[in-house]
């Protein structure tokens, strides 16, 4: 049975068919990109974790931006554009780091600021009653 | 010899023109190698990395971000043939680097800028308290000395008073005045007058200017002013007389600017002698205008008794 598989010229074609046939099979599951689940998530948290540190108020435009870019990564999913869909994921990240940043920055800047301007009414403060002197 | 110069002539024109077109070879492939090589905005984002490493104030805040901004950036700078959506992503993923960066550097270095504010503040603070105390410790010194010039000024005053006292008492003697029931009586004598006339002598007004001169001084005295006459003569014209002789000190004191409201002058006629009218000399005492310096409202009358 297996030999006459090998000799017989018809029974050779079909082995040859369906050799050909679970190869193409396994090439198209190689080259089907998978979905980047990663990176969507990480986006996703990023987004987050930016929106936890009130972003939304300090640094409203990176937030947006980094909302638009997961948005298109997962229209670019639907898309079966696996690469542009990682790409505008990893953007995504970025610019929510950035925005949970400039928040932090703004944050900080602010307090400083209100440190600053504590001291600098006391100073006044202590100089007005000195003119009443 | 000529010929062997001219063959060596040919053989450096044509070692030259090799050099020169190796030379303009090289040059070619150098400028085909470099002008693909960069991304375009991976120039600007290494712009912004360098501003961000060679500021001495921020580079030190963020080590761990300025080194993986500085990996994107080098990914951005290494060239991509023509695949530009590739090159667009790795600029952009750099340029956000570099701004993270930036952002946490702002953030750590407003933070280490704390304690020099706190510190500010509590030397602000701490001026503000010495401030407090010096100036508590210097209105305890200055009501002291208010105190002490209260005190002092008081006993002034009071030897102020009594010393105005004296004065006062000073200027009545000089008046010759005399002490009463209705206040210090001056009596001015018959020598401003003549028998029968009621305008002044000018030799008696000596006394009339002590009296002009207390009353500036004591502005609170108000005068009554009262003539007298002998008996010679009807009693009208002697009262008429009288009044004339009043008006006439009145009229004296006004012209020296004492206010009118101050002086009030009256005739007595021969009704109220203080001599008898018998003799000449006792009717040149009737002959006479009595000014009454009225005490003031609230004092006790200052009496002279000489």
């Amino acid at each position: 049975m297996l030999i006459s598989l090998l000799i017989n010229p018809r029974h050779r074609l079909y082995v040859t068919a369906a050799c050909t046939a679970v190869m193409l099979f396994l090439a198209g599951c190689a080259t089907m990109p998978t979905a980047p689940t990663a990176s969507l998530e990480e986006a996703k948290s990023a987004i987050r974790s930016a929106e936890k540190e009130d972003a939304s108020r300090y640094a409203i435009a990176e937030l947006d931006e980094a909302r638009q870019k997961l948005i298109l990564a997962d229209k670019a999913v639907v898309s079966e554009d696996m690469i542009l869909a990682e790409r505008l994921a990893q953007e995504s990240i970025v610019t929510a780091q950035l925005a949970a940043a400039r928040t932090e920055a703004k944050k900080a800047e602010a307090v400083n600021e209100e440190m600053s301007r504590g001291a600098d009414a006391l100073i006044e403060e202590m100089q007005r009653v000195g003119d009443q002197q | 010899m000529n010929t062997i110069t001219i063959k060596y002539a040919r053989e450096c024109y044509r070692v030259a023109g090799v050099i020169v077109i190796a030379v303009v070879a090289a040059f070619a492939v150098a400028s085909c190698v470099t002008t693909p090589k960069m991304a375009s905005g991976a120039a600007e984002a290494r712009d912004k990395l360098t501003v961000l490493q060679s500021n001495s104030k921020l580079a030190d805040m963020a080590p761990v971000e300025i080194r993986e901004a500085e990996a994107s950036v080098l990914i951005a700078e290494q060239p991509v043939g023509t695949d530009a959506a590739l090159s667009k992503h790795r600029v952009y993923m750099a340029d956000r680097k570099v701004e993270i960066a930036m952002a946490n550097a702002a953030t750590r270095y407003a933070e280490s800028q704390r304690a020099v504010l706190s510190q500010k503040r509590d030397q602000v603070r701490l001026d503000a308290r010495t401030r407090e105390a010096d100036r508590a410790k210097r209105q305890a010194a200055e009501s002291k000395l208010a105190t002490e010039a209260a005190r002092v000024g008081a006993a002034a005053a009071a030897a102020d008073a009594a010393s105005n006292k004296a004065e006062m008492q000073r200027q009545i003697d000089l008046l010759k005045a005399e002490a009463t029931d209705r206040g210090l009586v001056l009596t001015l004598g018959d020598v401003l007058f003549a028998t029968g006339r009621s305008d002044l002598k000018s030799g008696g007004n000596g006394t009339l200017d002590k009296l002009v001169a207390f009353l500036n001084e004591y502005p609170d005295r108000n005068v009554a002013i009262e003539g007298h006459t002998d008996d010679v003569g009807s009693l009208e014209m002697n009262q008429t007389l009288s009044q004339q002789r009043a008006d006439s000190v009145k009229n004296y004191l006004l012209q020296q600017g004492i206010q009118p409201r101050r002086l009030l002058a009256s005739g007595m006629g021969e009704t109220q002698p203080i001599a008898d009218n018998l003799s000449a000399s006792g009717r040149q005492q009737n002959r006479r205008v009595e000014v009454i310096i009225k005490n003031p409202p609230s004092t006790i009358p200052t009496a002279s008794t000489k």
